[in-house]
């Protein structure tokens, strides 16, 4: 339609500022749609700066439907939406619309496995090992490296959705470029996990069997087969319960390890 | 203590807009550290804050699931673990490792969590009424009053996790500790082997949605490599970022392969035809 932007990047900058606050009007109607129709005013203010009220009040009202994504993820789609808004006639608007709710649903599970599901957890591990250390240099570089990648993916999401517009998605789909970077994450994530558990989950046992004046002890039987054997066995059989659960009845599970664990305790089996 | 009991509450308060927020603190390890830090004992704070870390790993809302709070459950598990902590040692019983001091810590922060989920729970369905409002606002054409119903929740969210704290720091210690002195001490000991197993479980809930197919050998190699060769995680991100690397290469390579071999079927099926129109 028209060559020179009309959005200016002082523009994308005010909308990030207010991605920082996208959740505040949070609700179980409508999710983050507020939040969402909130980051767009600096937009809209741009290219309905001189239309009538009715056009003014329908741009907004576009922006009402309902919205829920990832918050990182939302700020592509923010960029995105910007940069329809823009180059759609008034009869086109339609695109706006379906663009965003197309968009939502595969980028909040992007966003939510990528930054919330590995990122985070990978930050965390590095800042619990040292915590436990009792180091406080852990909670300080989760914090940097967490925030790095929070921040600057909002910041660059919102100038890059607006610059790429819409070919962004077309070419994601020719490269594979998410499905590679989830890939990597998702190596690097149960990598981490797994030593993880060998590092953190603890299950021993005092028990001893004797054998005609001899006395095993059993720790020791397990850990000549493998170090940490009951650990794994435990983390095994944990994890096929989440999966039956599917993710389901956290903290009645949370509950009831911590019952077992107190009972194998007082009977002595654990230690 | 209420000075404590007022900064705690603070903190909670700041740590409860972050996480409606720019979401830069929201984890036990950031959120603990600091009410360890107000409580004045880094270093109980750091290990009950660790333990919550691990413990609630791959806990998170996902769409409109709303998790259990560990925003408000590690501040008080930690703030109470700490102040509790002098009256575990003052019953002379030989053994006051920091152990006990994290499973106090992790036995307070579950119900908080729980207790704290309900209350978001009841305003985040209470605050539906912003919706009509929001339309309302924007009938003269003019965005600005948006803004004003897009911030009308924030000193609820500051009071919501900022008031139970407080109560909690506040009257919480002299009843906690009471109620640790008539609990048998096999159960305290208990509480301390449970603390050491009950990370397995956050680390499988996020394991649920990354441990797919191949994904297994990663995870036993990573598991391996820590429990035969005692390797810390920071060597271990490494190797597994190579290890990354050689997974996508391996994926590329099939991609091209199978886009190569669809290539040669089509040359295969157009070769006839180009022989008969030699004749």
């Amino acid at each position: 339609m028209n060559s020179v932007n009309k959005i200016t990047k002082k523009d994308l900058n005010s909308v990030f500022w207010r991605i920082q606050t996208i959740p505040f009007s949070y609700n179980y109607e409508k999710l983050q749609t507020i939040g969402f129709a909130h980051c767009m005013i600096p937009i809209l203010d741009r290219l309905y700066k001189d239309a009538d009220k009715e056009t003014r009040v329908r741009a907004m009202k576009r922006h009402f439907e309902f919205f829920n994504t990832q918050v990182n993820a939302g700020a592509l789609i923010l960029g995105v939406t910007a940069a329809i808004e823009e180059k759609t006639d008034e009869d086109e608007k339609d695109a706006v619309v379906s663009l965003k709710a197309g968009l939502m649903g595969p980028f909040a599970g992007l966003g939510d496995s990528l930054l919330k599901f590995t990122w985070m957890p990978i930050c965390g591990s590095i800042g619990a090992a040292f915590a436990l250390q009792g180091n406080i240099i852990g909670p300080i570089l989760m914090f940097i490296i967490y925030n790095l990648v929070n921040i600057f993916t909002k910041y660059f999401f919102v100038h890059y959705g607006y610059n790429k517009g819409i070919d962004i998605i077309e070419q994601s789909k020719n490269s594979n470029i998410i499905q590679r970077i989830s890939n990597l994450a998702n190596v690097v994530g149960v990598m981490v996990l797994g030593s993880l558990i060998a590092s953190t989950v603890k299950v021993s046992t005092p028990l001893i069997i004797k054998v005609d004046e001899q006395s095993i002890k059993v720790q020791e039987m397990f850990d000549k087969v493998m170090p940490n054997f009951l650990t794994l066995i435990f983390a095994l059989s944990v994890f096929f319960l989440v999966r039956k659960f599917q993710g389901k009845y956290t903290v009645s599970l949370i509950i009831a390890v911590m019952i077992i664990g107190v009972i194998l305790s007082i009977l002595g089996v654990l230690h | 203590m209420l000075t404590q009991a007022i900064l705690v509450a603070i903190w909670a308060g700041i740590c409860s807009l972050d996480d409606v927020g720019p979401q830069m603190l929201r984890r036990p390890l950031l959120t603990g550290t600091v009410a360890g830090i107000i409580m004045g004992d880094v270093v109980q704070g750091l290990a009950i804050s660790a333990t919550l870390e691990l413990m609630w790993m791959g806990i998170g809302n996902v769409g409109a699931y709303s998790a259990p709070d560990i925003v408000a459950g590690s501040i008080i598990g930690v703030s109470l673990g700490i102040a509790t902590s002098g009256s575990i040692v003052a019953d002379g019983s030989s053994d006051t490792s920091i152990e006990k001091i994290i499973a106090t810590g992790v036995a307070l922060a579950l119900p908080v969590s729980v207790l704290c989920q309900q209350l978001l729970i009841l305003w985040r369905s209470f605050a539906c009424f912003l919706n009509p409002w929001a339309e309302k606002s924007i009938q003269d054409g003019n965005y600005q009053g948006l803004v004003k119903v897009h911030y009308f929740s924030t000193p609820v969210w500051f009071l919501i996790r900022a008031v139970p704290c407080f109560l909690g720091v506040y009257f919480g210690s002299d009843l906690i500790t009471n109620i640790l002195n008539v609990i048998p001490k096999g159960i305290i000991t208990g509480m301390g082997v449970a603390s050491k197993l009950i990370p397995a479980v956050g680390i499988c809930i996020l394991l649920l949605m990354l441990l797919k197919g191949r994904m297994w050998f990663f995870f036993l190699l990573g598991f391996m490599l820590t429990a035969y060769l005692k390797l810390p995680i920071i060597p271990i991100t490494f190797i597994a970022l190579a290890f990354a690397v050689l997974y996508d290469m391996a994926f590329m390579a099939d991609k091209n392969n199978s886009r190569q071999s669809a290539a040669q079927d089509n040359q295969v099926i157009n070769t006839p035809v180009e022989e008969e129109y030699d004749l």
